[in-house]
């Protein structure tokens, strides 16, 4: 009975990863005639992690996953507070909230790729030359870093990677998602009583107080789910970033697809994608240990 | 099992072998897709055989070309091979050899310099379809304004012109063009290198690009960018990207594939009808010859050919030898076409005024390496030569370091 539904799992889930798994210990490419490499052991591993590359990548990917995740909590925690309100029209405005969400990935990366151009008629710069609010059209996909050129606050923008073009591409990319957090955090709001943030008020708690001594304590189980759903898409970012900036800005992503389809490294580029797996476990991991109820 | 292999395998021939081939092919410079497609109906109507189109940005062919390949059962019949990618997909033997198709006549038809770019060790892996290389483009009502009457002759002539173009406050940036982190920025280091009177890699295939006619090239790019002469958006725009930016006569000089002459007269999306001309790329003072060298440029030639993997290759050569047929390409002379008894036709060179120009900017041709690990040795080139633009290297610097990771790659 169960054997069909094992076989799929086992040809569609199983028998790729332990495919891959082994590449990941070989040298391999693609030839005429298949697949073909050598048994290599860990040397693709230990390449990776002396690679300054590898390093670089890690470093940018990291700091897109923070700096998105920090937009979408704030930005959706607040949206999720505004909309479990009761007002005239919320419920037309929860719906509405949930259009960018919809639109497609790559959609939503040709889109920003325009407004974001560099031009005069990128859509940016014709709207705030129109509005005065600038005088000269911004290249919004620049290299430049913020405080670039000032002593070590410049420097460490400039050694995470957090270039103009990166900060707007997060810019493009929780515009789209933080609807999903919104979405999220509103189900787990409309969980918490009325009750206890009325017996707060009778104890003369404000409102910042019951925020952070129910509503959050409250959502926690909802936020380890959002913490974990969006750290793991964010660390596997590709689309948007390769479609606007191609190979540029060089997220884990961006180089396991290099190493693995563009050089035909495949043995390198499955362990590239192994350890993008074991890092996201471990954070996984941490967010878990981190907010899990204390017994 | 091995029966339902063997059934699965008969039906998937059975699908693919009823007369429909699948052509992958890019949606960029050179032939548009309304003029492939229009070629695919010819073809269809003439033979009965059904032409299905898969058009992507260049960028993403090579590893449309790759995935689809390593399958037993390919996605494609026929695919747009460029000229970078004749060693690797030789040497993987990703795609059919040709030889057995084409006869002596369309060797002699077609210059031996555009045969040797689709030719590894000793085989031919792809028709030659696009005879692509990069043309100079000026807007000669904007030169005029700034007191100038002709198109520049060297490189240092032209930074003069933009210099006072901007000093006259007709334009902010006299110049931009393809420079983002792409296959586009090695394009046009290597015609900057040409410029110069050199190649990136030497006879003996070791890169030389550090030194000499190289680094003069690179300085050269962030020389244009340090006087405010060059757009900085270039870093970031594409071929496409330059192409609008020339017709929308923000720039006054600009390099591209021919596909952008196309553009220049339409005056559904030009602002330059009747002021832009294409012209010769101009070269350095320091190697200028009015005879002998006068121009440079990088070459772009594409061709067809057919994977391993596809099931109708016979219906796939049809199409390719139809579609780069004389006959055909004399109908489409918006692109330069491969064939020698087309280009010195009479009536051709009286139906397109620049097929002149085009011959002589195609026989300054300087070619990237055809090297098997072209991919990698590209994407280096690409990260150092950006980071040199970016001011975060010296371009000494950005292609020392880029020759230590090639010679690499190359071990």
């Amino acid at each position: 009975m169960l054997l069909p539904a094992l076989a799929i799992v086992f040809l569609v889930i199983v028998f790729p990863i332990c495919m891959a798994f082994y590449l990941s210990f070989t040298e391999s490419t693609v030839t005429g005639t298949g697949i073909k490499g050598d048994f290599i052991g860990l040397k693709n591993y230990i390449e990776l992690l002396k690679d300054d590359l590898f390093w670089e990548s890690l470093r940018i990917t990291l700091y897109f996953t923070v700096v998105s995740l920090l937009v979408e909590m704030v930005m959706g925690t607040l949206m999720a507070l505004v909309l479990n309100k009761q007002f005239w029209g919320v419920k037309m405005l929860r719906s509405l909230v949930l259009l960018p969400w919809a639109v497609p990935t790559v959609v939503n990366a040709r889109m920003w790729q325009w407004i974001f151009i560099g031009s005069d008629y990128g859509a940016f710069n014709k709207l705030f030359v129109k509005m005065g609010l600038i005088q000269n059209p911004i290249v919004w996909l620049s290299d430049k870093v913020p405080f670039e050129g000032i002593p070590i606050i410049g420097s460490f923008f400039e050694w995470i990677g957090a270039t103009r073009a990166l900060n707007m591409i997060i810019l493009g990319d929780t515009w789209k998602t933080v609807p999903l957090v919104t979405l999220l955090l509103l189900a787990g709001l409309q969980t918490v009583p009325d009750s206890y943030y009325e017996a707060a008020a009778i104890d003369g708690a404000g409102k910042w107080k019951s925020f952070w001594s129910i509503t959050v304590p409250m959502l926690k189980p909802v936020i380890v789910v959002v913490l974990v759903l969006r750290t793991m898409e964010l660390f596997r970012v590709f689309d948007i970033i390769y479609i606007i900036m191609g190979y540029k800005i060089n997220v884990l992503s961006i180089l396991t697809f290099q190493e693995g389809l563009v050089y035909t490294h495949l043995g390198k580029g499955s362990a590239l994608s192994f350890m993008i797996g074991l890092i996201i476990l471990l954070i996984s991991m941490f967010y878990i240990n981190a907010l899990k109820e204390k017994t | 099992m091995k029966k339902v292999m063997i059934i699965l395998a008969v039906v998937a021939l059975a699908i693919t072998a009823f007369g429909k081939i699948n052509v992958l092919y890019m949606a960029q410079a050179g032939y548009q897709p309304s003029d492939m497609e229009q070629m695919g109906a010819l073809f269809t109507e003439l033979t009965g055989i059904d032409v299905e189109f898969t058009f992507v940005k260049y960028d993403e062919m090579h590893d449309k070309i790759i995935t689809s390949s390593a399958v037993p059962f390919g996605t494609y019949d026929v695919v747009l091979l460029d000229l970078i990618w004749t060693a690797e997909l030789g040497e993987k033997q990703l795609v059919t050899p040709l030889d057995s198709y084409i006869t002596k006549q369309m060797r002699e038809d077609i210059a031996p310099a555009i045969w040797d770019a689709f030719t590894y060790k000793g085989q031919t892996w792809a028709m030659p379809f696009l005879a692509n290389f990069q043309l100079f483009f000026y807007n000669k009502a904007i030169l005029k304004e700034a007191g100038y009457n002709h198109a520049p002759k060297t490189l240092e002539e032209m930074v003069e012109m933009m210099k006072a173009i901007k000093a006259k406050g007709i334009l902010k940036y006299p110049w931009s063009d393809s420079w983002n982190q792409k296959e586009g920025l090695v394009c046009e280091y290597v015609w900057l290198t040409g410029a110069f009177g050199g190649d990136l890699f030497n006879e003996n295939g070791e890169p030389v690009f550090n030194q000499g006619a190289g680094l003069k090239a690179l300085e050269f790019m962030v020389m244009l960018l340090d006087e405010g002469l060059a757009n900085p958006n270039s870093l970031n725009m594409d071929e496409p990207m330059a192409k609008d930016d020339f017709i929308a006569r923000n720039v006054a000089f600009n390099t591209n594939w021919t596909f952008q002459y196309g553009f220049l007269n339409d005056p559904s999306v030009s602002n330059v009808v009747g002021e832009a001309e294409m012209g010769l790329i101009p070269v350095s003072e320091s190697v200028y010859d009015p005879e002998k060298y006068y121009t440079a440029t990088v070459s772009g030639f594409q061709g067809l050919a057919i994977p391993r993997n596809s099931g109708n290759k016979n219906e796939a050569w049809k199409f390719i030898r139809f579609v780069t047929s004389p006959i055909v390409q004399q109908a489409y002379l918006k692109e330069m076409p491969v064939w020698k008894s087309v280009q010195d036709n009479p009536w051709v060179r009286t139906v397109d005024p620049v097929m002149d120009i085009k011959a002589q900017e195609i026989a300054a041709s300087h070619h990237r390496p055809k090297v098997a690990q072209y991919q990698e040795v590209s994407s280096i080139l690409q990260r150092y030569i950006h980071l040199a633009l970016e001011g975060k290297m010296s371009p000494k610097e950005a292609l020392d370091e880029a020759v230590v990771r090639i010679d690499k790659v190359m071990k």
